[in-house]
């Protein structure tokens, strides 16, 4: 561990450390949890932090449940090869399989297809409910 | 024999002084100088409503034709203020109505206002002018008819961000046929629609409009209307931005935007679609400011849009934008001076966009001009602040939100610490700083001894000990607003720089380690501060005295203890038999 942090130990809390898996090794994610929070410090639904000011917090939430036409929508998170950010979209807001890889194109800066393996390009696959890994266009859109 | 100034001749020069702070010089050179001081200021700010009664400054400022109030503490705009803590803004209201009839001008922040307030207002003072509250709550759409219906000069009513009890869109029916005077009108935070035939009417009439902002529920229709009427607004923050227009409409609205010559300030835009932003276009040239943090649109469309803002100073924007994008608006829009970026998955724990610290030190590197950042950013480098400080020494205000916490510089794992020490050394007109990421005392260190213009610091999970906070009491000569949020210390520092409390506005500290005991010893040296502790596992007492308590709120008062705490609040007044050696009574 490369940095050390003391914490005083004190009777009515509880401090609790986490290591968040990284790239590096060495990394180390401290967390501190002072027992007396009547809320939970559970990150997904914190008022608190980051600190956001209440209307645009409000406004953002409102557009993750934004319903398209057949009232659903279905985040997925796109990785590239080589490129350790991911990039998430909403499937149902494309109308088929062409216009998803024109936006894909578009946000990784690169040529893709559906199909054979091209030196060229990238190919788009995604990984089923039994954990293989499929080409993207096989199936029907809907 | 000595010459002294004649008070006429004083009046005079001071009728030139606007600014508060020299004034509050002049203030302090002799008696007969404070007279003649505060006979003629007319425009009155008190940062903390707590620190002094209202009629105090009633009773000072005879003269009086403006007020700025401000109340909560800065954290409640991130909800660590609990509801009901207090901020009233009625007994100032009262105070003034009564002894101050010809005020023109209330500005509040962060206050409880209520529609008695409201209707009081508008009753009490004739000559009424301006209403600017922002980041208020309490109120209802009733008390602004009041003042709509009432108020027969009314210049400026600007509701920002506040919390309304939003009963419908009546009020805005309640301006009178004969009401000419407005420049100003923002109600972007209100829900309900308003009588869209009122409205037109009232912004047709009013010739000297300048700046509109609309609410959400305003359409594109209307929106096209309005401007039709009113091409001599500077400011316009449109409301929704996403209706289905046809191509004509579409056209229509354009060229109603377009007419707008003078328009400088562009906010609202609500989930604009990027079809529709060319519609802007015309206008960009001449924006000086420009407000797309509800904009959900993709670089490429945020990047066509900024390219053509040249005379650009002020951008807010969501971290859609990018590195990419902001590398463009570093190319373009050379005159910036402020930059927000705003994240848009706050609650995500990996990065979601291409946004990193290479943003902003493209920022850093094209716009010579900037003073003014606030970045969200998942992680960051010592490396990029470094950068950062030495291309930008002029930065004044620097807000880094590293939104996960105790997130070290991703690609050495060391703490922040020398990349803030850069921004504390390189920028030497620092006057407000917000830290973020692991940081250790050392950061503190630096801060504190270099950081000389220093005047509000914002902190989240960091330092390791005491020695944080004593390094930032014991240095940063000109602080007055400091806040602390989880970090793992406080009763000795906090004890051994009680004194530098005094010279502070005020101090906030929550989910720390500072126990029930350091605040009444605190409040038993410090008579004249309050030292409020904010527990809504309350009475204090009924826990040991070394337990910590959930939040302390300090600041200096001439006001002597609040009379309207709720139970939450303690402060050593609740229990005077703790014993208090000099308790501060008006």
């Amino acid at each position: 561990m490369k940095s050390t942090l003391k914490r005083e130990e004190k009777e009515s809390c509880s401090c609790s450390r986490s290591t968040k898996p990284s790239h590096s090794e060495a990394s180390v994610n401290l967390s501190l949890s002072l027992t007396f929070h009547s809320t939970s410090p559970n990150r997904e639904r914190r008022q608190d932090w980051p600190p956001v000011k209440a209307r645009l917090r409000d406004t953002l939430k409102g557009r993750r449940l934004v319903h398209r036409g057949d009232e659903s929508s279905l985040f997925v998170k796109v990785y590239m090869e080589g490129a350790p950010i991911g990039r998430k979209l909403d499937l149902c807001a494309f109308s088929g399989y062409e216009s998803l890889l024109e936006n894909l194109s578009h946000m990784f800066d690169t040529s893709i297809i559906c199909g054979n393996r091209d030196r060229k390009h990238h190919v788009l696959t995604y990984q089923d409910k039994d954990g293989d890994w499929m080409m993207v266009g096989d199936i029907p859109w809907e | 024999m000595y010459l002294r100034l004649p008070s006429k001749v004083l009046e005079r020069i001071l009728f030139f002084i606007d600014s508060n702070d020299d004034r509050n010089s002049v203030s302090l050179v002799c008696k007969s100088w404070f007279e003649t001081e505060r006979l003629t200021r007319k425009r009155v700010f008190v940062g903390n409503c707590y620190a002094v009664t209202p009629a105090a400054v009633v009773r000072r400022f005879p003269k009086m034709r403006s007020l700025t109030l401000k109340g909560k503490p800065h954290f409640a705009d991130y909800n660590l203020v609990p509801d009901g803590w207090g901020g009233y803004a009625w007994p100032w209201i009262e105070a003034l109505a009564a002894k101050n009839p010809l005020l023109e001008e209330i500005r509040l922040k962060r206050m409880v206002v209520t529609d008695e307030c409201l209707e009081m207002i508008a009753a009490s003072f004739k000559n009424f002018k301006s209403l600017v509250l922002t980041s208020c709550e309490g109120f209802s759409t009733d008390g602004i008819a009041a003042i709509a219906s009432t108020c027969r000069s009314l210049r400026e009513l600007e509701l920002r961000e506040c919390i309304v009890d939003d009963l419908g869109g009546d009020w805005l029916s309640y301006f009178p046929e004969t009401s000419t005077s407005l420049v100003s009108l923002d109600f972007s935070c209100l829900d309900s629609e308003v009588k869209f035939s009122d409205l037109e009417r009232l912004v047709s009439r009013c010739r000297n409009l300048k700046s509109l902002k609309l609410n959400r529920a305003v359409t594109l229709d209307g929106l096209e209307s309005l401007l039709r009427r009113a091409p001599q607004l500077t400011e316009l923050g449109t409301g929704s931005f996403s209706d289905e227009l046809s191509p004509e409409a579409l056209s229509k609205l354009s060229k109603a935007i377009s007419a707008c010559k003078q328009l400088k300030s562009l906010s609202g835009l609500w989930d604009v679609l990027p079809e529709y932003l060319p519609a802007l276009y015309s206008v960009c040239p001449g924006l000086t400011s420009l407000n797309l943090s509800y904009a959900t649109v993709r670089m490429t469309d945020l990047v066509d849009l900024l390219r053509r803002c040249k005379k650009l100073q002020k951008l807010w924007v969501m971290d859609l934008i990018e590195d990419k994008g902001l590398q463009a608006v570093a190319t373009c829009c050379k005159e910036l001076r402020e930059l927000r970026v705003f994240p848009s998955e706050p609650d995500l724990e990996e990065p979601n966009v291409a946004l990193t610290e290479q943003g902003l030190v493209f920022i850093s590197e094209g716009c010579q001009k900037l003073e003014s950042v606030l970045y969200f950013c998942v992680q960051f480098t010592n490396a990029a602040l470094i950068t950062i400080a030495r291309n930008r020494p002029s930065i004044k205000r620097f807000r880094l939100c590293v939104i996960e916490p105790f997130a070290p510089d991703y690609k050495t794992q060391e703490p922040l610490d020398q990349g803030f020490k850069a921004i504390a050394m390189g920028c030497k007109d620092l006057q407000r700083l917000s830290v973020s990421g692991l940081l250790t005392d050392k950061a503190f260190e630096y801060i504190g001894k270099h950081a000389k213009n220093l005047g509000m610091l914002s902190i989240a999970f960091a330092g390791d000990s005491d020695l944080m906070l004593h390094h930032l009491l014991s240095g940063c000569k000109k602080l007055r607003k400091l806040e602390i949020r989880d970090c793992p210390f406080g009763d000795t520092a906090l004890l051994e720089n009680a004194w530098k409390l005094e010279t502070m506005r005020s101090l906030w500290m929550s989910s720390c380690f500072v126990s029930f005991g350091a605040c009444k010893l605190l409040s038993q040296k410090m008579p004249r501060l309050n030292v409020e502790v904010i527990d809504e596992m309350y009475p204090p007492e009924t826990r040991p005295e070394s337990s910590p308590v959930e939040r302390i709120y300090i600041y200096r008062t001439l006001a002597g203890p609040r009379l309207d705490m709720p139970e939450f609040v303690w402060t050593i007044h609740k229990n005077p038999e703790i014993g208090v050696s000099h308790l501060a009574i008006k």
